[in-house]
């Protein structure tokens, strides 16, 4: 089944005299339970790419359908329900709030579905438990390693039960032995139904992926339309 | 779907205690601002409560008096005395009013008791001067409307008198002379006594000097010592401040028809002294007031700038946020309900160190300070307001922020 198709998408950026266009007319169709790597060198434009289909950006023009909904005519209120309950982001630099402990760090996506705390506590620690990190609940992200800080990047992303699993680089500021753990942890989150969204420039990494998806200058290269 | 307050507040406070020495620099701005209002408010409602125990204890608020216009050129003619018929009309054009006492001043009097004598004023009156002074007798009685009608040599003294004139002996029945006409002495007047509570503005009892005076009957004052028989002071009392305005104004007609147009009388009253007097300290408390507002605003803006400056710091957190689903609403709320925690918090402080330095102040002031639980509610109001209104433009910069850039934000 089809979740995500976007039709001639282009993302114009505006920088003052200057328009920047970083994509020009990007066709993808993504299914359900897949998993697929996003590469392309810098400056490709996979990273708005990224954004877009995660609700965080919005086209300039074409269309994005996210599970057959046109996203461009929803509400603002609408994206922020389906970043919260339909898409978990994993970044690089791992993006956790520094003064939080691990736990409510995980709780976060939960808090703004409205979740009581009782419940958000009890889904958290079940989600921690699973990524192996039930020993570091009232850890300060700055506490951990790299890895263990991308696992708990990785509990946040997925304690919502999100459609969708974006990720932006998630081994870029790991080491290979951290990489391939949270790889691993990709794997079998693909295994269990997941869908996989994952940005890389690194070929091994995407080299784990189903089906790879190669952007160059806001084009898609291998023309690989469903 | 949004977030709940308590939340909100769970969030902003957990952010406070997590930058408490930025959080204790933001506040206290707010600290002291709050604690000057607390510290105004108490000393205007002290000075409020000192007037109006000062009004009860000289005879209420009730009262009118009829005394010489110091502001009368009197080289124009005219004297600012009334004859006993003059006063009999007077009473008669105001059977409103609730009591009338005309005075007569002997003020060379001297008083003396087998060769010990008392320099003090005495005074001619009537039965009514009790009422119109809201002043009891202590021992005996005092002069009634038989004493008037005989022409009684009977004598009232005042506590300090009765004291130093018979130095521990009992004075009533005892004759006394008074500038070498005997009198009997029929009552001792309560003594009057008027102390602030936290020491006194005055050093001593601030009405001593009624205590210092002796009363006869007015008609013995007319006859024996009044020189030109003449009445120079009337005490009014009515039955309510309303009725006291409305008589004050009637009196000062009926002055000006006695003297033929010249104002040789001053006619005032205590509800209009009183109202001046909270005209004054409203006066007063505007200023301070005002003071203590710019002072808050201050304090305002420096929170304002610091929170503009967190949320820059904050930028990628607020970024984090909205990817895992925060609204822009969620974090204006965020933002704000963190600001107003900040001043609120500030409130509580100020209020708690104005409390404390309270009776400090009154002691140095010499004047009773009162914390009351509205000038409270009004601290703590003002300091969540200053938040609010402060907190707006930072937590509006805050939901605005794009998302892309803010996780692009390092």
């Amino acid at each position: 089944m089809e979740i995500i198709r976007t039709i001639s998408m282009v993302k114009d950026y505006d920088l003052g005299k200057v328009k920047v266009r970083a994509l020009h007319g990007i066709d993808v169709s993504i299914d359900s339970g897949e998993f697929v790597a996003i590469m392309g060198p810098s400056g490709s434009g996979k990273s708005t790419l990224m954004h877009i289909i995660g609700c965080l950006d919005s086209p300039s023009a074409g269309e994005y359908y996210l599970e057959s909904d046109l996203v461009s005519k929803l509400p603002k209120r609408t994206l922020a329900g389906i970043r919260n309950r339909k898409i978990g982001f994993v970044f690089q630099s791992f993006n956790l709030l520094p003064h939080l402990s691990i736990l409510k760090n995980v709780e976060l996506p939960l808090m703004y579905s409205g979740i009581s705390a009782r419940k958000r506590k009890a889904k958290a620690l079940d989600i921690l438990d699973g990524v192996g990190l039930s020993d570091r609940l009232k850890h300060k992200p700055n506490e951990l390693s790299g890895g263990q800080r991308q696992r708990v990047a990785i509990a946040r992303a997925i304690v919502n039960d999100p459609s969708i699993l974006l990720a932006d680089e998630p081994t870029g500021n790991l080491d290979s032995q951290a990489g391939g753990d949270i790889l691993e942890i990709f794997s079998n989150l693909h295994k269990a139904g997941n869908t996989v969204i994952m940005v890389t420039h690194d070929p091994a990494v995407a080299s784990r992926a189903d089906r790879i998806i190669k952007i160059k200058d806001g084009l898609v290269d291998n023309g690989d339309l469903a | 779907m949004a977030i709940s307050l308590s939340e909100s507040l769970h969030i902003g406070f957990s952010d406070i205690m997590t930058r408490k020495v930025r959080s204790a620099v933001t506040i206290l701005g707010i600290v002291l601002g709050v604690m000057c209002i607390m510290v105004v408010l108490a000393i205007l409602s002290g000075m409020n409560a000192t007037t109006l125990s000062w009004m009860e204890e000289s005879g209420g608020i009730n009262k009118i008096e009829v005394g010489r216009n110091w502001d009368y050129d009197f080289s124009k003619g005219g004297y600012a005395s009334l004859d006993m018929y003059e006063v009999n009309r007077i009473r008669e054009l105001i059977p409103e009013a609730k009591a009338m006492n005309p005075t007569l001043h002997i003020w060379d009097a001297q008083l003396s008791n087998k060769g010990t004598t008392y320099d003090g004023p005495c005074l001619g009156v009537m039965p009514d001067f009790q009422i119109a002074e809201n002043w009891q007798i202590g021992r005996g009685r005092f002069i009634n409307l038989l004493d008037l009608r005989e022409s009684s040599n009977v004598i009232v003294l005042g506590s300090s008198v009765a004291r130093d004139l018979f130095a521990g002996k009992d004075p009533m029945g005892q004759n006394v002379s008074l500038n070498g006409v005997v009198f009997q002495v029929i009552g001792i007047m309560e003594e009057k006594v008027w102390m602030n509570e936290a020491g006194s503005m005055w050093s001593g009892n601030a009405m001593e000097y009624l205590n210092q005076r002796s009363f006869i009957p007015i008609s013995v004052a007319m006859n024996k010592f009044g020189g030109d028989k003449k009445v120079d002071g009337i005490q009014v009392i009515a039955h309510n401040p309303t009725q006291a305005l409305a008589l004050q104004q009637k009196l000062k007609g009926i002055l000006l028809n006695i003297k033929r147009g010249k104002e040789v009388f001053r006619v005032s009253s205590a509800q209009e002294d009183m109202m001046q007097m909270e005209q004054n300290a409203k006066i007063f408390s505007m200023i301070f007031v005002m003071i203590s507002v710019i002072s808050l605003l201050v304090g305002g803006i420096v929170i304002m700038n610091i929170m503009l400056a967190s949320i820059k710091e904050r930028t990628r957190e607020i970024g984090v946020r909205i990817a895992v689903g925060a609204r822009r609403f969620d974090i204006f709320i965020q933002f704000l309900v963190q600001t107003v925690l900040v001043t609120g918090l500030g409130g509580v402080l100020g209020i708690v160190l104005g409390c404390a330095i309270l009776d400090l102040v009154g002691k140095y002031l010499k004047m009773p300070m009162v914390a009351n639980p509205s000038m409270i509610m009004t601290a703590l109001l003002v300091s969540v307001g200053v938040g609010l209104v402060f907190g707006i433009a930072p937590a509006i910069k805050a939901g605005n922020l794009d998302p892309v850039v803010a996780l692009r934000e390092e």
